[in-house]
């Protein structure tokens, strides 16, 4: 018998190169992770390639994107040297464009009501049961929350995908656009997701002498102990690839020059 | 400079001045029916005989291919029963934009529901993953009915039937334009172009702008008369002709359809 | 250095490449030369390792851009097929990347540490070579831009990730224009140093 010490929840191992090192093994099964950042830091890229890692390993991956159409995201995931087509082909990589899910659903409004939130909740675990996704990314949910007017209600409509997702033992990321990365930043836009999720990823820039580099930091993830050090990013065809920080270079140059 | 129109002689004797509204005891009444590239708008009651009388006015269809019926309301089934019933010309173009929009709008709001109630099947799922553009909602049937009337040739007859349908999802004053645009297509092609509104509804300003448009205004009325109903027309206006203004009581027959009865005239 | 049948020729520094025989996969070897014998020691130093112990190799060009460096080797008759080359100085340069060579990388400036190495990495992902050096030419070069801590730090980490991985890590440096700091730091990490920094002239 295993010492009750030694417990460590099962992992879903991300593929994803240096993250799970990061995450000591991966993300923990089932859990709701929010990857937060500003523009162009690399979260469409982590979150393709999250997925396309599952596919690799036989999973079945759902991705529902509401930032760029899934014709243009699929060209863009063929730059990865270990995406396959046939991953859509065969029903592994699932990508949906969220404006074609709201036409369906007859949700092409600008504001969301209770309702509303329900039927898009039961859709995507809907989704997700009948086609067994173990690995799901949404893209942004950000884009989606601003259709939900009530703070109250985002706070709902997360907390209860995010359960029936967990019962379903699907790992989920969910992309979140920021503003700024820095240490007083919030790392969602609406208040509430950082406090819902089971982890936060933060992505951003740090300003080095004029030129960005892209970091990533596990700031949070619960059922696992974890680095949470800044890394760098660099995206290539064999996807996210990370190295630690510099320690003398982690400082973004505005934070050193004005002290906020 | 306007546009001139070079019409066959051939055709100007064929068609002649006036056309036949459909309903020869009218045609009387108006003096032999009515004037080429005149546009008619008529102004009607719910249950006073306006659709069967718009059905009537393309029944002449002089020219089958150069001849319209666009419904709002009906359906095709129901437009070829009553023309089968009357033994009117079946060959002539019909459009139902009612049915089109039931089609293409209330159907994907059933499916809707049943999504948001039912949820997805597998093949639902399958069919929404290899769908990556919404279709597209927003027909405009408003332009499309215009370029349809004016795609017709000279001497076209046309009727839609009836405006309620773009006055209540579209701007108002574009179905004005459009109306002006189609009213200047008859006169300039000889045309014959008959259109329907309800007045429930119809904003007074709407409805005197369409009257000012109009070459001829037609009112279809109903009104109970102890048990019985009793159903007229009144012919408020009839450019350059102001003795055919008259009030006009008929009664609809399984031979003749609208079948005026009594004149009373009102100039 | 003399010029026969078109090549620039001139005499190797056969001593660097007998002391290239007893390094190993996993050293991190120091090279130091001065400011006129840079590219003789440079050559010296890669034509074994290409040509001697049939490795592959990724070369960090800092101090000129590598399109330059690709014509001087191949002036000296340096087949540099088998050399992929990241090159830190052109994006500072307009139009400096508009190149004819396809086994040039760019990195925007030597300040990206960190996305130098990760592009290290990635290439030699890619290389299909169980044989692979890194050239860093060179410390000076990166210094210009780079923080003495921050740099020391760095060749720290570059240094301990090849030796991890069995990659010979090669780094140039001129050691009197070395900071003092990121030159003992070299001095520790480093398993070999080949001293070619004091200059003897005939």
């Amino acid at each position: 018998m295993q010492p009750a010490g030694m417990y460590s929840r099962d992992r879903c191992v991300t593929g994803v190169h240096g993250l799970d090192e990061i995450l000591r093994g991966g993300i923990p099964y089932g859990s709701t992770v929010l990857a937060a950042g500003t523009c162009g830091s690399g979260k469409t890229t982590l979150g393709m390639e999250f997925l396309v890692r599952g596919a690799n390993a036989g999973e079945a991956c759902a991705h529902f994107t509401a930032t760029e159409p899934s014709v243009k995201l699929l060209e863009n995931i063929r730059q990865f040297a270990f995406f396959d087509m046939k991953m859509v082909d065969t029903g592994l990589i699932n990508v949906f464009d969220m404006d074609v899910l709201y036409s369906w659903l007859g949700l092409e409004k600008s504001t969301f009501d209770l309702d509303d939130v329900h039927s898009l909740i039961k859709s995507i675990v809907d989704i997700v049961n009948t086609i067994g996704v173990t690995r799901l990314v949404i893209d942004s949910v950000t884009t989606l929350c601003y259709k939900i007017k009530s703070e109250q209600l985002i706070r709902d409509f997360l907390f209860t995908l995010g359960k029936k997702l967990a019962t379903l033992g699907c790992t989920t990321i969910l992309i979140a656009e920021i503003t700024s990365a820095t240490e007083n930043a919030h790392w969602s836009s609406f208040g509430v997701e950082e406090a819902i999720c089971d982890g936060i990823i933060v992505l951003g820039d740090i300003e080095r002498m004029g030129h960005l580099l892209r970091f990533l930091q596990v700031v949070k993830m619960r059922g696992t102990s974890h680095s949470r050090a800044k890394h760098a990013i660099e995206l290539t065809p064999l996807g996210v690839m990370l190295t630690p920080m510099l320690k003398w270079g982690a400082i973004s140059d505005n934070v050193n020059r004005w002290g906020s | 400079m306007a546009k001139e129109i070079q019409f066959e002689a051939e055709d100007e004797e064929f068609f002649g001045k006036v056309g036949s509204f459909g309903v020869p005891k009218f045609d009387n009444e108006m003096r032999g029916g009515v004037p080429r590239g005149f546009t008619m708008i008529a102004f009607t009651d719910t249950g006073s005989g306006s659709e069967l009388f718009a059905k009537q006015f393309v029944s002449p269809a002089e020219e089958a291919e150069n001849t319209i019926y666009i419904s709002t309301n009906e359906g095709q089934a129901e437009i070829v029963r009553i023309f089968q019933k009357y033994d009117w010309p079946l060959d002539i173009n019909v459009r139902t934009i009612g049915e089109e929009y039931n089609s293409n709008v209330l159907e994907k709001e059933l499916l809707a529901s049943r999504y948001r109630l039912e949820g997805f099947r597998l093949e639902d799922i399958q069919r929404l993953a290899q769908t990556r553009f919404v279709d597209e909602n927003n027909q405009d049937y408003l332009t499309e009915v215009t370029n349809e009337v004016m795609a017709l040739g000279p001497y076209f007859r046309a009727v839609v039937d009836s405006l309620d349908f773009f006055l209540q999802r579209d701007d108002p004053a574009r179905v004005v334009a459009m109306v002006r645009m189609l009213q200047a297509h008859a006169q300039m092609y000889r045309g014959l172009l008959f259109l329907t509104v309800s007045t429930d509804g119809l904003s007074p300003s709407i409805k005197q702008e369409l009257a000012s448009i109009a070459d001829m205004v037609l009112s279809f009325q109903v009104r109970t008369i102890g048990t019985d109903f009793e159903t007229s027309m009144m012919v408020s206006k009839f450019r350059n002709a102001p003795e055919n203004l008259k009030i006009l009581v008929f009664r609809v027959t399984p031979e003749e359809g609208i079948t005026p009865e009594t004149v009373e005239r009102i100039a | 250095m003399s010029i026969v049948g078109g090549l620039e020729v001139f005499e190797l520094d056969q001593g660097i490449a007998d002391q290239l025989t007893e390094v190993s996969l996993n050293s991190s070897v120091q090279v130091r030369c001065g400011n006129s014998n840079s590219f003789m020691v440079t050559a010296s130093t890669l034509i074994p390792l290409l040509q001697m112990f049939e490795m592959k190799g990724v070369y960090i060009s800092a101090s000129r851009g590598a399109a330059e460096v690709i014509q001087a080797f191949e002036s000296v008759g340096i087949d540099v097929s088998q050399i992929q080359f990241i090159d830190l100085v052109s994006s500072g340069i307009l139009g400096g990347t508009n190149i004819p060579y396809n086994n040039v990388h760019f990195v925007d400036s030597p300040i990206m540490l960190e996305s130098i190495l990760l592009r290290t990495l990635y290439i030699l992902q890619t290389n299909q070579s169980e044989r692979n050096f890194v050239f860093v030419d060179s410390v000076n070069a990166l210094a210009i831009y780079n923080d003495d801590r921050m740099l020391a730090e760095y060749l720290h980490t570059f240094i301990n990730t090849f030796r991890q991985q069995d990659v010979l890590s090669v780094i140039l440096n001129v050691p009197d224009q070395t900071p003092p700091l990121v030159l003992s730091n070299l001095d520790l990490y480093c398993t070999d140093l080949v001293d070619r920094g004091q200059v003897v002239i005939h």
